[in-house]
């Protein structure tokens, strides 16, 4: 184990790469997120909210163990658990979070619509930089100016939500308001302290790769213990399932979208910090607007001055972002982060040097490569989501092609773009 | 068949420092309340 004296600052132009690709992943994450939630618009249809969070997990499931396979190998896993076995827990318990919370969003859906129930779960950005302060040291050191860009980027970013919540009586599907505004900041309570396992995990050297494959298994765990008590235990969740089977596989895909958008969101997680991160991957909002209004029409026949509240919320939460973007963590805020991850590793007995190298981008005892049980998963998913497709019903909604497909291949652009990103700088460390 | 003279091992070091971890707690006592809340709006 590496001594505990002080901490050796990164060098500049090292740090600056990785709080580069950090502000990257968080915007790229902000597009994958935001389409994530679209397939949830089938809700509308008279589909248990359970049952539709219930699938989108199983996508989930199936993307958290098929894309760390692909990208870096299972064989890594074990390294990672034998270093930190802990983080197995707190992975499980950040899973069991965004089980509950993602299925709180969709009854926020179902009784405020998507517009509204978006922002009013995205203030986990401002809880978010709270337990990143307190619990983390981010933002120490940082100077005011940079301290300055980041809460008052959030706070701006939520006077843009703010902005778009006014716009609810005209929009609201006609549910219960009250219990889906509590749903919807429930869901960004329980989101905005999920990030505290993720940034222990990172600060303690966990490659992003490795904490989702086992932060899934809490979310399935949960979500299945969820549907059972929700639908009348297996036999009635079956039945559910079978009532849903035209759109299984569009759910699926939902959570396959809503993995790349977390992948992201880990990387920001782990180079920027939470309180940076979640900010910027919360723009996810403005590509959930994009997504409800240029393809499934959400706001049509509402008033100039709805669409006046909804573009200059989502013109003021863009701002807020850019000021969040431009206050990255310069040496000084870098060296207390150091701080609090050498304090992790001295309470928990994680090799100083491993998790020094791995704050630093950096993954020397990574093994390259994949093994044949990593393309028997690969296989494996890809069979599940080729049956669901095959039995798969277009929703009956009014959906915009043209822009679907153009707003898809933004998002396409985004992955490659930051997957390169990351790949050069981190080689997805 | 179990061994009569075996007794179970102290925890390992990482589970003892975990429970003794304020930050352990915060996100468990979340997810209490998120369930609570999950009964309430369904």
């Amino acid at each position: 184990m590496g001594g505990v004296g002080a901490a050796t600052p990164i060098a500049p132009l090292r740090l600056k790469q990785l709080q580069a690709v950090g502000i990257f992943s968080g915007f790229a994450a902000g597009a994958w997120l935001g389409a994530a939630e679209a397939p949830t618009k089938v809700v509308t249809l008279g589909i248990s909210p359970v049952t539709i969070s219930l699938v989108m997990v199983l996508g989930v499931f199936l993307a958290r163990w098929s894309l760390p396979a692909l990208i870096r190998g299972t064989a890594n896993l074990g390294l990672d658990v034998r270093r930190a076995p802990h983080l197995v827990v707190w992975a499980l318990i950040a899973g069991c979070l965004w089980a509950v919370a993602n299925t709180l969003t969709i009854f926020a859906i179902r009784d405020i619509g998507l517009s509204i129930a978006f922002p009013l779960w995205n203030t986990n950005s401002l809880l978010g930089i709270l337990w990143g302060a307190l619990l983390f040291n981010e933002l120490r050191g940082a100077g005011r100016v940079r301290r300055l860009g980041v809460v008052g980027g959030a706070i701006v970013m939520f006077g843009g939500a703010v902005l778009l919540a006014l716009a609810s009586p005209t929009q609201a599907p006609g549910g219960d308001a009250v219990r889906g505004i509590a749903a919807a900041l429930g869901a960004g309570a329980l989101w905005g302290t999920m990030y505290i396992p993720y940034r222990k995990a990172y600060l303690t050297g966990m490659n992003p790769l490795s904490f989702v494959t086992f932060f899934t298994i809490g979310e399935l765990a949960m979500m299945a213990g969820l549907a059972f008590a929700y639908l009348g235990g297996p036999a009635g969740t079956w039945t559910e399932l079978g009532r849903a089977r035209d759109v299984l596989f569009w759910l699926l895909l939902g959570g396959f979208v809503w993995v790349v958008g977390d992948l992201f969101q880990q990387y920001a997680a782990k180079y920027v910090g939470i309180g940076r991160g979640i900010p910027l991957s919360n723009t996810n909002q403005l590509w959930g607007l994009l997504w409800g209004i240029l393809v499934f029409g959400e706001l049509a026949g509402s008033s100039h001055g709805v669409y006046a509240q909804v573009v200059g919320g989502s013109i003021v939460m863009a701002l807020g972002a850019a000021a969040i973007a431009l206050s990255t963590a310069p040496g000084a805020e870098h060296l207390r982060w150091q701080d609090a991850a050498r304090r992790e590793a001295a309470r928990y007995g994680v090799d100083l040097d491993y998790v020094a190298a791995r704050l630093s981008g950096l993954d020397p005892d990574a093994r390259r490569g994949r093994t044949a049980r990593d393309w028997l998963i690969v296989a494996a998913a890809t069979a599940v989501f080729v049956l669901f497709l095959a039995g798969a019903q277009a929703p009956q909604l009014e959906i915009d092609y043209a822009w679907a497909v153009g707003l898809t291949l933004a998002m396409l652009g985004l992955l490659g773009g930051c997957g390169v990103a990351l790949w050069r700088v981190t080689r997805f460390g | 068949m179990p061994d009569p003279q075996h007794t179970p091992g102290p925890p390992p070091r990482w589970w003892r420092a975990m429970l003794g971890d304020i930050q352990f707690w915060i996100p468990l006592a979340v997810l209490v309340g998120g369930l609570l809340l999950l009964r309430w709006v369904a």
